[in-house]
């Protein structure tokens, strides 16, 4: 492993590692989520964990919380070999979990909330006057600043953040792990949070900093650990890196596989959007004012640094998701109005980001799969009925055609590997000669072989006429197969490149907004 | 996994839980000072003469074919996962407006008894339409809601049976409905003994059976055969990967909630029309809530609903005879309700079971690439490297 070599030298000081973690790999069923994971961690220094959503970020942080076992590998706490088996285990062990979505009461006070499940007593009864004391003097230690009589909805995100760190010292760790905590600070409060980091870090605390902004990262950590694909690829020192390293390093840039460049874009336009926008829940729209065109035989690809609205946009074209303006035209049509099923018969293909959640039925047989989202065409129904053999011959076809490794048709989705899983997905949609396909990470959490053979599969739909959107955090992926790349960032389309003459290191300047100038996007 | 596993392990689950549910009774029995042997030998004992068995049997499929009908409405809504506890008012509601509906009426014998059939399906459909509107327009509930039915379901027909239905005389001590004539009345299909040269029982088996067979059947075929029931089974799946396929999950809700009230509807009808010909005070309530035990044991199979409709009603006949043996006859309770506990647990035990071995089952075939990870890029692992070390070195 490269990362190995990079980063074995032993602390200057002799000291054990705060933490280590040697050749951890964690699978879950179909994946594996985490693979030959080396870590080590000095005591004192705020160390970041960088990686892609997805990349592999949470698993290993909750199994160094101990919220679940890794299958090889051991952690080696301050040198010394331990079992995490619960996350009391890590909290005994001095770990603290800071997540990223608060676990607070919002009808306690921050007194409460942070001596809850470990209550100081005297008599049975809980001894504020003791809570209190303790509290006050964490909070002067480490300028948390925390009144512990306050009612926690009273109080704003940033100090929430603080009283979950209070929550975590209290437990005595010395060891925080903080997932993603900056994601709902506005930039006051992020710096606010940098000082408190710089406390800990003073009183000879440990910190572990998962974050994929790398602005924010080169800020505040002294050294950084960089995962991708689920195993660490490499350390780097915020010093002396540049933040297009670190997206080089974070997404990854090995050559695009052999792409024939001949143009198969046609005139006649399949896709169009304009002026596209998708409401969000708080705040501005999660996706604004999107105009956009996908040409028969086209690929465009949507790079950004996920959570930007591509998912959102996704949605809003199938049909999944409320406009709050603009249009959608598919094949001439105006479809805006437009039922998903309808979408889906006038030929609009899917392949879901998550596959679980909306493109399979887990308990259900690969046969039914191959019906779901196309229960209105053949081969798989008749009339009013389904058509259980030809669902099933189809089925065979496609498992034969797309390489998908399964018992039978009969077998359930949900015991199929990820690879199989998806090819079992892409199958399915190709299977319906759609007019325009929508792709949204269509290689994730798959395997070697099965990435190379959805890419040789997209290609070839291109090349047949097909329009594909392609949404992906595989900055290779995109550059690889897209005609046209255009670059979302918060909500917006902010850029259009060309493929042809692009690196993934120019891709990522333009994905984290460093290209505009406007440093800390994302 | 060939058909004969397959039937194995989706029996193996009730199985289990009605032998542990008999044991569980028989230490109840104990701990009350009785002897549990007796109780079982009650259970099996149908009578001494030929006529006193077939007359065990007609009780046993008169309270099964309620049961099976109410664990029907339960299970067409669960499959799509909602969960329907209002059949008991909808069904109280159908059958009440049945009555009076069908005594209302002069028609000729199969149009009266067809009238009846459909205005019971409709006020069930409609009571439990009011669920789905709720849930579909305002995100209630459907536990709340149809759970609040039940109660105004309850006042609604003593309003009804006390008001503009009611038939009895003033100061009667039973009040019913006006009593539905000759032609509304389901004829009992008693010749069935006569074919298979059994007694003449007492009493009469409904021919209400018949339609529940065909309830049955319909059922069966469009939850598995046809679109309607894969949106439906889908929904209940993964209502995310359904509304993602083109399924409109509000339309389903209203769509499954009718037909799950249009069955609720029947479960008083073979009661109504094969022996009281009116609704009353003594009215069979608590069929609903039977049902939902009842859908839970039958796996909300039709076939699965079937069998465990007729354990339940083979349970209840031993209600009185039990008490002759002087063991309380809530002993028959604690059977069912052992049995559903048990059933839940052991269904949760026999799922992962299933899909531990399919899991290893098809792990053998791609345990290479599985293992292969999902690191490298489209240069292949030796690319990887190269190009890493490349980074590492510059940053």
């Amino acid at each position: 492993m490269a990362a190995a070599g990079a980063t074995g030298s032993p602390p200057g000081d002799g000291a054990p590692y705060a933490v280590e973690l040697r050749g951890i790999t964690k699978r879950f069923p179909g994946v594996v989520a985490n693979r030959d994971i080396e870590l080590r961690v000095r005591r004192g220094e705020v160390h970041a964990i960088v990686g892609e959503n997805g990349a592999g970020k949470s698993t290993l942080m909750k199994t160094l919380y101990g919220m679940h076992r890794p299958d090889e590998g051991t952690i080696l706490l301050d040198g010394r070999e331990t079992q995490l088996r619960s996350p009391s285990d890590a909290i005994a062990a001095g770990i603290g979990m800071v997540h990223q979505h608060f676990m607070l009461a919002d009808n306690f006070t921050v007194l409460e909330n942070i001596v809850l499940g470990s209550e100081p007593t005297r008599g049975g009864r809980l001894d504020r006057a003791e809570a209190g004391r303790r509290i006050r003097e964490l909070s002067d230690r480490y300028a948390l600043n925390l009144e512990p009589d306050v009612l926690v909805e009273d109080l704003g995100v940033g100090d929430r953040q603080r009283v979950e760190i209070a929550k975590v010292l209290y437990r005595g760790a010395t060891t925080l792990i903080l997932d993603e905590p900056t994601a709902v600070l506005v930039p006051q409060e992020v710096d606010e949070l940098f000082g408190n980091l710089g406390e800990l870090k003073r009183e000879g605390l440990t910190v572990i900093f998962i974050s994929h902004k790398l602005d924010e990262v080169r800020k505040v950590a002294d050294s950084i650990t960089v995962i991708r694909r689920g195993t660490t690829v490499g350390t780097a020192d915020p010093r002396t890196t540049t933040a297009r390293q670190l997206a080089e390093l974070m997404v990854g840039s090995e050559l695009p596989s052999p792409e024939t460049r001949s143009s198969t874009v046609r005139e006649k336009p399949v896709l169009q959007l304009t002026g596209l926008t998708v409401p969000s829940l708080v705040g501005r729209p999660a996706v604004d004012d999107v105009a956009l065109t996908v040409r028969e035989g086209e690929v465009v690809g949507i790079a950004g640094v996920e959570g930007n609205g591509q998912a959102e946009l996704v949605e809003a074209v199938m049909g999944l998701r409320s406009l709050a303006s603009g249009t959608v035209s598919f094949a001439g049509q105006d479809i805006t109005r437009w039922s998903t099923r309808a979408r889906r018969e006038a030929g609009l293909g899917f392949i879901p980001e998550d596959r679980h959640r909306q493109g399979m039925l887990l308990d259900a047989p690969l046969w039914e799969n191959r019906i779901l989202g196309h229960q209105t065409r053949p081969p798989a129904v008749k009339g009013w009925f389904i058509d259980r053999r030809s669902a099933r011959a189809d089925t065979e076809r496609i498992m034969r055609e797309y390489d998908v490794r399964a018992p039978g048709p009969d077998t359930p989705a949900g015991a199929l590997s990820g690879g199989n899983q998806q090819k079992l997905i892409i199958g399915r949609e190709m299977s319906a000669a759609p007019k325009l396909l929508i792709a949204a990470h269509p290689t994730r959490g798959v395997d070697v072989g099965a990435q190379a053979s959805i890419w040789e599969l997209l290609k070839d739909a291109r090349a047949e006429g097909m329009g594909i959107l392609l949404i992906s955090a595989d900055l290779d992926e995109l550059i690889g197969l897209s005609d046209t790349l255009h670059v979302m960032l918060r909500g917006r389309l902010v850029a259009s490149l060309d493929p042809s003459s692009l690196t993934p290191e120019e891709l990522g300047g333009h994905m984290t907004g460093a290209h505009d100038g406007s440093v800390g996007a994302a | 996994m060939s058909a004969l596993r397959r039937i194995g392990a989706s029996l193996f689950a009730p199985a289990l839980a009605v032998v542990v549910a008999i044991v569980l009774t028989a230490v109840v029995i104990l701990l009350i000072g009785q002897d549990p042997a007796v109780a079982l030998r009650v259970l099996f004992d149908f009578g001494d003469t030929p006529a006193q068995q077939t007359q065990s049997i007609v009780v046993i499929l008169n309270r099964a074919v309620p049961l099976f009908l109410s664990g029907l409405a339960v299970a067409v809504a669960f499959r799509m996962g909602l969960f329907n506890i209002g059949v008991e008012g909808q069904y109280r509601m159908a059958t009440v407006i049945a009555a009076g509906a069908g005594a209302a009426v002069v028609l000729p014998a199969p149009l009266h008894v067809l009238l009846i059939i459909v205005v019971a399906m409709a006020v069930g459909a409609v009571w439990a339409g009011i669920v789905a509107v709720l849930k579909v327009t305002r995100g209630v509930s459907e536990v709340i809601s149809s759970i609040m039915l039940n109660f105004i379901a309850l006042g609604t027909a003593s309003f009804l049976l006390t008001g503009p239905l009611r038939g009895s005389e003033e100061g009667a001590a039973i009040i019913t409905t006006t009593d539905i004539p000759e032609s509304g009345r389901f004829p009992a299909i008693n010749g069935v003994f006569d074919l298979l040269g059994l007694e003449q029982p007492r009493g009469q088996l409904f021919g209400f059976l018949l339609v529940a067979v065909v309830v049955g059947v319909v059922v069966s075929v469009l939850i598995k055969r046809t679109r309607f029931g894969f949106d439906l089974r889908a929904t209940g799946l993964s209502p995310s990967a359904a509304t993602a396929s083109g399924i409109d999950a509000r339309a389903m809700v209203i769509k499954t909630m009718l037909i799950s009230g249009a069955i609720a509807g029947l479960i008083g009808l073979p009661d109504l029309l094969g022996d009281t010909h009116h609704f009353g005070t003594e009215f069979t309530a608590g069929l609903g809530f039977l049902g939902i035990a009842v859908a839970l044991l039958g796996r909300n199979s039709p076939v699965g609903i079937a069998f465990a409709a007729l354990l339940f009603a083979f349970l209840d006949r031993a209600a009185v005879p039990l008490q002759f043996a002087d063991i309380p006859a809530s002993v028959v309770t604690i059977i069912q309700g052992t049995i559903v506990l048990s059933v839940v647990v052991a269904n949760e035990v026999a799922k992962q079971l299933t899909r531990r071995r399919a899991g290893r089952a098809s792990g053998q075939g791609d345990s290479g690439t599985a293992d292969g990870g999902t690191s490298a890029g489209p240069g292949g692992p030796v690319g990887t490297r190269i190009t890493d070390d490349r980074q590492e070195a510059g940053a």
